[in-house]
């Protein structure tokens, strides 16, 4: 991938028209818009943030992968992810009697946290790119995209599948000299699920999907 | 030149640009969302999320995160007394990973984030760019401290054996998941710009910025 970076805009001289222009989510730099092609990224130059990122295909491949990860989410959720055998007793653990194991701890409240961070959100937050997917071909829809590519930004960093699963690995260190423990189909689901999520999100960069979001009015996506 | 100096606010949910209209509640034109030239009352409300977590950081610490009930003797283990209990078990690699996660990187985020607050108000001189880079390792390892939660969660579903073997999840872990929670919050209120907005590097470049933090805030 080419990495390009943005041109800042010299204090002398008058300024172009604001669609010319970008700033730096994260430093407030003014730059002139880098105009990158297909699999080329542009960062800025004082505070090295990525600002644009051009994915080629990145509609056609982000619905394709929304699409699997929803179909994982169920089995990856509720299939067990390990079983323990301890004296001809079994025990079997999901994502999902983790978070009812902690219930009825009286931990309401981490039961909650849990359930959000590793089921709810994340299954929002697919749901959210593929409505916003499913609405960038229409215009009379792009409001409601709009909208929820907003919501799916607040939510971005609470979901947290990877910690989840380095959760898991975690356990079965601890338990594996403890008693015989299995691995389950909801293990392979998991680390698929996670996978596919990962991958989604460097697939679907924001400027591309906040261009198309927009394209009503300016008539071309910008590259 | 800042985006600000040139009387462009950027923003915060799409950063499309807008001219500044003064003493006007602006909205984005692309996505409706309030415009701000900085997050309001980012450094106040940062330091309150973070100085919650910092009272909650103690129970965190002291009390018992689970209790561990063994053929009949029930012991309590605090986040330390796990990740010692591995060192005895001689799993060095995941007794370091659980140290960092639990013990390292929320003890890294209380201080890595007062230390940026009170050099945004200070004007310290430490470089922009060691901010910067501090914030977004802040930001980027903040979720991975909900491992031990996570742990807990897994142990309570599958070490359920009745009388023979089981593990209960205990208050330590509730203080815990607030000071993650909160630490993460506060990362989400401190806007990063406040680092650049008052570097000495930034007034030499451009010489007819006068940049007080303090007027660029609000």
């Amino acid at each position: 991938m080419i990495q390009e970076s943005g041109q800042p805009v010299d204090t002398r001289q008058a300024l172009p028209p604001l669609k010319d222009l970008i700033a730096c989510h994260e430093c407030d730099l003014l730059m002139h818009h880098p105009h990158v092609g297909e699999e080329q990224k542009a960062s800025c130059p004082r505070c090295g943030y990525e600002l644009v990122v051009h994915r080629a295909q990145m509609h056609r491949r982000a619905l394709a992968l929304v699409l699997t990860a929803l179909l994982l989410f169920i089995p990856a959720n509720f299939l067990p992810i390990m079983s323990l055998n301890l004296l001809g007793q079994n025990a079997v653990d999901t994502v999902w009697s983790g978070v009812v194991g902690l219930y009825h701890s009286n931990m309401g409240i981490v039961a909650v946290v849990v359930f959000l961070c590793s089921m709810l959100i994340p299954l929002v937050k697919l749901l959210c790119q593929l409505l916003v997917l499913l609405s960038l071909p229409f215009p009379r829809w792009r409001p409601m995209g709009t909208q929820l590519y907003r919501a799916y930004h607040h939510l971005r960093e609470w979901g947290m599948l990877e910690v989840y699963l380095f959760g898991i690995l975690v356990s079965i260190v601890k338990l594996i000299d403890l008693a015989d423990l299995h691995l389950g189909i909801g293990m392979a689901c998991f680390i698929a699920l996670m996978l596919a999520q990962v991958w989604l999100e460097v697939t679907m960069s924001p400027h591309q999907v906040w261009d198309a979001l927009s394209e009503e009015e300016d008539n071309h996506a910008r590259t | 030149m800042r985006a600000l100096d040139a009387g462009i606010l950027v923003c915060g949910e799409c950063h499309r640009l807008e001219y500044l209209c003064e003493g006007e509640v602006q909205h984005c034109s692309r996505c409706g969302s309030r415009l701000h030239m900085r997050r309001p009352n980012s450094i106040a409300r940062t330091w309150a999320l973070l100085i919650t977590a910092a009272v909650l950081y103690i129970p965190a610490n002291l009390l018992p995160i689970m209790t561990i009930n063994f053929f009949g003797n029930g012991a309590p283990a605090t986040i330390m007394g796990g990740v010692l209990e591995l060192i005895h078990a001689d799993m060095l690699p995941i007794a370091f990973v659980v140290f960092v996660a639990s013990i390292l990187v929320p003890t890294f985020k209380l201080v890595g984030i007062a230390l940026l607050l009170y050099s945004v108000q200070r004007h310290q001189p430490m470089s922009a760019r060691q901010r910067i880079l501090m914030y977004r390792f802040i930001e980027w390892i903040g979720r991975w401290s909900m491992l031990d939660i996570f742990v807990i969660a897994i142990l309570v579903a599958l070490v359920n054996f009745g009388n023979i073997a089981s593990i209960q999840a205990a208050p330590g872990a509730i203080a815990f998941c607030c000071v993650v929670v909160l630490t993460m919050l506060a990362a989400v209120m401190f806007d990063p710009r406040l680092i650049w907005d008052n570097t000495d590097a930034e007034n030499e470049e451009d010489g007819r910025a006068e940049l007080q933090s303090n007027k660029a805030q609000d």
